[in-house]
This record gives C-alpha cells, sequence and structure tokens, in this order.
C-alpha cells in the first residue's frame, strides 16, 4: 500500500527526473535494441523450463504407450536443448548489442539490421520447434534444425557480425571488443561443420563436437568473458587495464584447455588412443582458468576497496563464477578422466554436467547483463532488491539440487548398468525416485525464473525524487 | 606494458593448442578408415543412418555414448540382440516393451528401413572403439553375468545363453528385459521345448514375439535347451 502511494504521488512530478536519468543510464539510444532480445531470451528460457519438467516426468514415471506415440519423448527432448541453445544465443548478442556502443564509444552501425536479425532468428526458432512436432529434423542432438533452417541462422549471424563489426571498426577499439568479436567470429565458423552428412558416423561425432565442445569451452567462453569484464568494470569501477590483463590471461587459458581439450569427447568414437592422452591431460587443465576467474572477481572487490552499489548485478556475477566453477569446473573434472569416463560416458552423470554446467556458466551470466542493463533501459534503476536476490537464491539451489539428483541417478546408472551388467531398464526403475526429485526443484527453478522475469520487466517500480541506485 | 605481455600470452597459448588440435584431427582422418571398418561401409549401412536421422532414433538413444541418456546405448545393440531383434523391437515397440518401465513410440518403420537400420548398427557395432561401452565388453562379463552363467567354469550351455540369449533374457536379474526372466523357465519347459521355441518361438507360444535365432548352431541349442532346462 505505502509502495503504491509512492508511485502515484511521484507520478506526475517525477517524469522529469526519470527522463534526465534515462539518458544518463542508457548513453547511446542504438542500445535499445537489446532489450528486445532480452525479453525474448527469458520467455524462452521460461518455455524451456517448461518442457523440461515434462522430461523429467517422463524419466520418475511409466508413460503410457498411447502418450509416447503422439507425444515421443525426443520431440520434447529436442524442443528441450534447442530453446536453450536459441534463448543463450539471444542473451548473448543483446548483450553485444547493449555493451558495444558504450565500447566503441558510438551508435550501432544499423539499428534496422538489429531487428531484422532478431526477426530472423526468433521466426527460424518458432518455424524449427513447429516443425518438430511434425519429424521435420536432422535428427543430430542439439543440430537438429533441418538444412534449409541453417542457412536462415547463417544468414542471422552473418548479419550480426556485419554489423557488430562495422561498429567497432568505425569506433574505438577495445581489448573487451577485440575478444568479443573474435568470440564471434569462431562460434559462427564452427556452426559451419555441424551443418553437412557425414557417411561415417565417426567423422560425424567427431565434427559435432567442433561446434558443440568448441562452442562452450571455446567461444562462448570468449563471449561471457568480455561481457563479463564490461559488467566488472561497470560496476566496480576498477581500472580498465587490470579488468583487461585479466581477461586475456583467462581467455588464453580457456582456448589453451579447451582446443585440445576437445579430445575428452573423442575417447570411444573409434578415434585414435592419442586422444586418450591428449584429451585427458588437457581437459584436467580446463579448471585452472575458472579458478582463475573466481579468484580474480573477488580479488578485483577486495584488492581495490571497492564498495559495490550494484548488489544485484554483482551477486549475479559472482554466482556465475561460482556456479562455473561447480558446473563446469569441478563436475566436468570429476567425470573427465578417460578411466572414469569408461563409465560414466553417455549417463546421467554427464545430464548432471550439463544442466549443472550451462546454468553456472551461461544461465547466470545472461541474468548478470539482464541485471544491469534491463532496468537501465526501463529507465528506472529502483529495483526490488529483496525480490531480485531471492529470485537469484532460488534460480541457483534449484539447479544445485536437480543437478545433485541428476549426480545420484548417474552414480546409480554406471554401478547397476555398466559395473553389475544389469542392464539398462533395471537401472532406470532404480533411477526414478531421484527423477522424482528432479521434479521438485524443477517446479522451483520455474518459479524462481517467473520471479525473476516478473521484477526484471513487468514489475512497477517506485519513481523516487533521489536517484537510489540498488 | 604488462597488458602487450598478457596479449602475447594469449596468443601463444592459443596456438599451441591449436596446433596440437589439429594435427591430432589430421592424424584422425589417417586412421578412421581402418579403425571404423570404412570398406564395410556400404550404401545399405548410409540409408541405415538416414533412417536413424530421420526417425529421430537419437534423440532417446545413445549411440558412441552421444545423444540422450532416456534409453539404452545403441553403440553395441546388433552385437546384443542381432539383426532379427533389432527389426522386432522397431517394427513392434508396442508389444516388445508392453511390460517395460519405459515405452518406445511406434515410428511408422517399414520392413525395409529397419533392415537398413540393422545394416548400420551392425557396422557401427564393429568400429573399434576401445571396448566402449563396459555393459557390453566381453571382455568385462560382470561378477553377476559369471554368477548367473553358473560361475568360474562355465558350461557350453550358459556360455552360449550368454552369448546369445542375454540381450533379452535374465535369469537372476542379469540380463536384457526385453523378453522373460528365464529363472524357472526348466518348471515350465523340458529341453526338446526349448529347443523348439528357439527354432521357431511361435511353433509353442502362437503370438510370441521372439524372432526365429536362425544364428544359434545346433550345438549351442541343445546346449542352450539343457542349461535352461535345469533352471528350476
Amino acid at each position: 500500500m505505502a509502495e503504491a502511494a509512492v508511485i502515484r504521488t511521484n507520478m506526475t512530478d517525477a517524469a522529469p527526473v526519470t527522463a534526465r536519468a534515462e539518458e544518463k543510464l542508457v548513453p547511446y539510444a542504438s542500445q535499445r535494441v537489446a532489450y528486445w532480445y532480452f525479453v525474448i531470451a527469458l520467455a524462452l528460457f521460461l518455455l524451456q523450463l517448461v518442457v523440461g519438467l515434462w522430461l523429467a516426468i517422463s524419466y520418475a514415471f511409466t508413460i503410457p504407450q498411447s502418450v509416447v506415440d503422439v507425444l515421443p519423448f525426443g520431440m520434447t527432448r529436442a524442443m528441450h536443448t534447442n530453446l536453450l541453445v536459441l534463448w543463450m544465443l539471444l542473451g548473448f548478442m543483446g548483450g553485444t548489442y547493449y555493451l558495444v556502443p558504450e565500447e566503441a564509444e558510438r551508435e550501432i552501425y544499423s539499428v534496422k539490421l538489429a531487428y531484422i536479425q532478431l526477426v530472423a532468428f526468433v521466426l527460424t526458432g518458432v518455424i524449427a520447434l513447429v516443425g518438430f512436432a511434425f519429424g521435420w529434423t536432422q535428427g543430430r542432438p542439439i543440430l537438429e534444425i533441418p538444412t534449409p533452417l541453417d542457412f536462415v541462422v547463417v544468414l542471422g549471424a552473418l548479419i550480426f557480425l556485419f554489423n557488430v563489426a562495422m561498429t567497432v571498426i568505425k569506433g574505438k577499439r577495445t581489448a573487451i571488443l577485440g575478444i568479443l568479436l573474435g568470440g564471434l567470429v569462431f562460434l559462427a565458423l564452427l556452426y559451419i561443420f555441424g551443418m553437412p552428412f557425414y557417411r561415417n558416423l565417426t567423422i560425424d561425432w567427431f565434427y559435432w563436437w567442433w561446434v558443440v565442445h568448441l562452442w562452450v569451452e571455446g567461444a562462448w567462453e570468449l563471449v561471457t568473458a568480455a561481457i563479463l569484464a564490461f559488467v566488472l568494470i561497470k560496476i566496480t569501477g576498477v581500472d580498465r587495464k587490470v579488468v583487461e590483463k585479466y581477461l586475456y590471461i583467462e581467455t588464453a587459458l580457456f582456448l589453451f584447455t579447451g582446443l585440445a581439450g576437445t579430445g575428452h569427447h573423442y575417447y570411444w568414437i573409434g578415434a585414435p588412443g592419442t586422444w586418450l592422452w591428449v584429451g585427458g591431460i588437457f581437459s584436467a587443465m580446463e579448471v585452472l582458468p575458472i579458478i582463475a576467474m573466481v579468484i580474480d572477481t573477488f580479488m578485483t572487490q577486495r584488492r581495490h576497496g571497492v564498495v559495490i552499489k550494484e548488489k544485484i548485478v554483482w551477486t549475479f556475477a559472482v554466482g556465475t563464477a561460482v556456479g562455473h566453477l561447480i558446473g563446469a569446473g569441478v563436475f566436468g573434472f570429476a567425470h573427465t578422466l578417460p578411466q572414469v569416463n569408461y563409465f560414466t560416458h553417455g549417463s546421467q552423470v554427464t545430464a548432471a554436467h550439463g544442466h549443472l554446467a550451462f546454468f553456472g556458466a551461461y544461465a547466470l551470466l545472461n541474468f548478470t547483463m539482464f541485471w544491469y542493463a534491463i532496468p537501465r533501459l526501463r529507465g528506472n534503476m529502483n529495483v526490488n532488491k529483496n525480490m531480485a536476490l531471492s529470485g537469484f537464491w532460488i534460480m541457483s539451489l534449484a539447479v544445485l539440487g536437480l543437478g545433485s539428483a541428476m549426480v545420484v541417478a548417474g552414480i546409480i546408472q554406471t554401478y547397476v548398468e555398466r559395473v553389475l551388467g544389469d542392464g539398462f531398464m533395471v537401472a532406470q526403475g532404480h533411477m526414478q525416485l531421484w527423477f522424482k526429485i528432479v521434479i521438485v526443484f524443477g517446479v522451483l527453478l520455474i518459479v524462481g525464473l517467473i520471479l525473476t522475469f516478473w521484477n526484471l520487466v513487468f514489475a512497477k517500480r517506485p519513481v523516487l525524487e533521489s536517484e537510489a541506485i540498488v | 606494458m604488462a597488458n602487450k605481455n598478457a596479449f602475447y600470452i594469449f596468443l601463444a597459448g592459443t596456438l599451441v593448442s591449436l596446433v596440437i588440435f589439429l594435427a591430432l584431427t589430421w592424424d584422425t582422418h589417417q586412421q578412421v578408415d581402418a579403425l571404423t571398418n570404412a570398406d564395410k561401409l556400404t550404401e545399405q549401412v548410409v540409408a541405415g543412418k538416414h533412417v536413424w536421422e530421420d526417425k529421430n532414433c537419437n534423440e532417446c538413444h545413445t549411440i558412441l555414448g552421444f545423444g540422450v541418456y532416456y534409453a539404452p546405448d545403441l553403440t553395441k545393440a546388433h552385437k546384443r540382440i542381432g539383426t532379427e531383434g533389432i527389426k522386432q523391437v522397431v517394427l513392434q515397440p508396442e508389444v516388445v516393451f508392453k511390460d517395460s518401465i519405459r515405452k518406445m513410440p511406434n515410428l511408422g518403420v517399414t520392413e525395409q528401413e529397419a533392415t537398413d537400420l540393422a545394416a548400420f548398427l551392425e557396422w557401427v557395432s564393429n568400429i573399434d572403439n576401445h571396448d566402449w561401452p563396459p555393459q557390453d565388453s566381453a571382455d568385462r562379463m560382470s561378477a553377476a553375468e559369471r554368477r548367473a552363467t553358473g560361475g568360474a567354469g562355465l558350461s557350453r550351455g550358459a556360455a552360449a545363453f550368454q552369448q546369445n540369449c542375454m540381450g533379452c533374457h535374465s535369469i537372476g536379474g542379469s540380463g536384457g528385459s526385453i523378453g522373460p526372466a528365464l529363472d524357472n523357465v526348466g518348471t515350465r519347459y523340458d529341453t526338446a521345448t526349448i529347443e523348439a521355441i528357439i527354432v521357431d518361438p511361435e511353433s509353442v507360444n502362437p503370438g510370441a514375439t521372439m524372432p526365429p535365432q536362425s544364428n544359434v548352431s545346433d550345438a549351442d541349442r541343445q546346449a542352450i535347451g539343457e542349461f535352461l532346462a535345469k533352471q528350476q
């Protein structure tokens, strides 16, 4: 009630204040294109979670034949993963469009192209999802979308790269922009390796990982490191030189370990045995850059004695560093050595690692940018801080919970199916309980996301005289 | 100028890793034909791979350990249940998995597609992939399997059962669950009947979903019959 009163009383006379604040909050008008990228990304994430809940139910209970024939698990699983890729890429692209003008100190080359590209990606996504329902698919996990749509994606990516490159070329060049652009070009190039039909299944999977591994442990790391560096400079006020130095060292470590580390996917596919050595050694080191990132994030604040005013953004930034370490670093390391991987490969252990790593490294990173940019784009920084932090904790603990339940299921599977040799379905029977736990945490995750989505995009915010930045 | 050094470290580290990666990629291309028996990669195998992709199989199953973990890994499926078994499963999943805790959709696969798919899976099962997965590794036959098939001194019948039948049937909780468990099968059938079932399941059980096991030799069939008749 009190809050509502404040809103009403301030509605009329505070309007000019807001307008002035807005100018300062978002220095370049073209940054506004980012807003629709963010909102659509959030909506797609919500859809991904709803589909994911159905997948967990399919694991936890016996779904009758009549339902399975109409709504096969495979169809919904394709939706789940494609929604993941689409919303995260839209988040990264929105983040890029938001930060490039501030870094390059000029407007985006073409706002129109940015919107055309958004429409191209969203249309592709909608057609792909509807297509899956009718069995229009390439049938290769994550890279399901049929070839004609692949070309639309490539076209959209080219528009995006052209637009960003033209902005950077004509403006100021910074290390952040260099790494960001490098990562985006790398990302687009790798996609091409996933497009052809390969006759040999071994070669097929070999290049499948050029897309999937080199995206998540290469190109995406560059893009997100750049976005994180941008946000850290803005909210901590630490000297740019310091942040950029760490950006170089961390991305060097990411690429040094990540490129040859691709080998950890080549142990059991019919590739030469050398990969077991190279993959094992390099991927064991993949945790190093992540540790460096966590230390760096904390030290940045300590060493410089900075008082962080934007508590929400800071919480998500630290959360992504820690989440990255747990999900990608620790859980990745746990089963990356060939001796362990022989038993865990292709089990729920992999699925657990995937969920924890994607959320920790990339979902929280996107949310860090959302919380930095969306309040500014809405021209009002008076965010409900407690609700925002609750959103962070609910989502993070929910993912930790569902990931842990999947780990337990994976250990049961590894032991019963692979060590005892008792058969796949026998193992799945023992695992069903843990998928019921996944459902509970999945519901919690949806609650956390709805809370965050609403708070970010829809919540009415009191307009205060003082420009309180929370 | 600390940042200049940092930039060079970045460049050097990336290049070293990239060179190793590309060199091994080249090496993989040199060796892959031998490791995957590319000479046996016929047009029928490729047709089978198209069926595999068109029917979205990989979106529930893993192969070479990749894909989705909702259904069993199919890398060595052909070694487990053979061509006839694979065809049986894809043509009539609603019958095969009637009592299973997890169902497989009927994907409208034709007889020809099923044959091609089986050819594809047979080719895959012979890829030299360091004896993965463990559950299908002959060298790693689990303790439970050894117990079920008669301990250290494996009888001929137990060994033949392990080799030919356990992809679908189980004893003592070990083995597949596509077909019924055979723990007490000796109380229902004698040796001759079991042998008759192996040759033509429908001769004993009209409407049986088990395919005829034409690949089992006469001697093995007799040994399996004697072994199972003792399971009481």
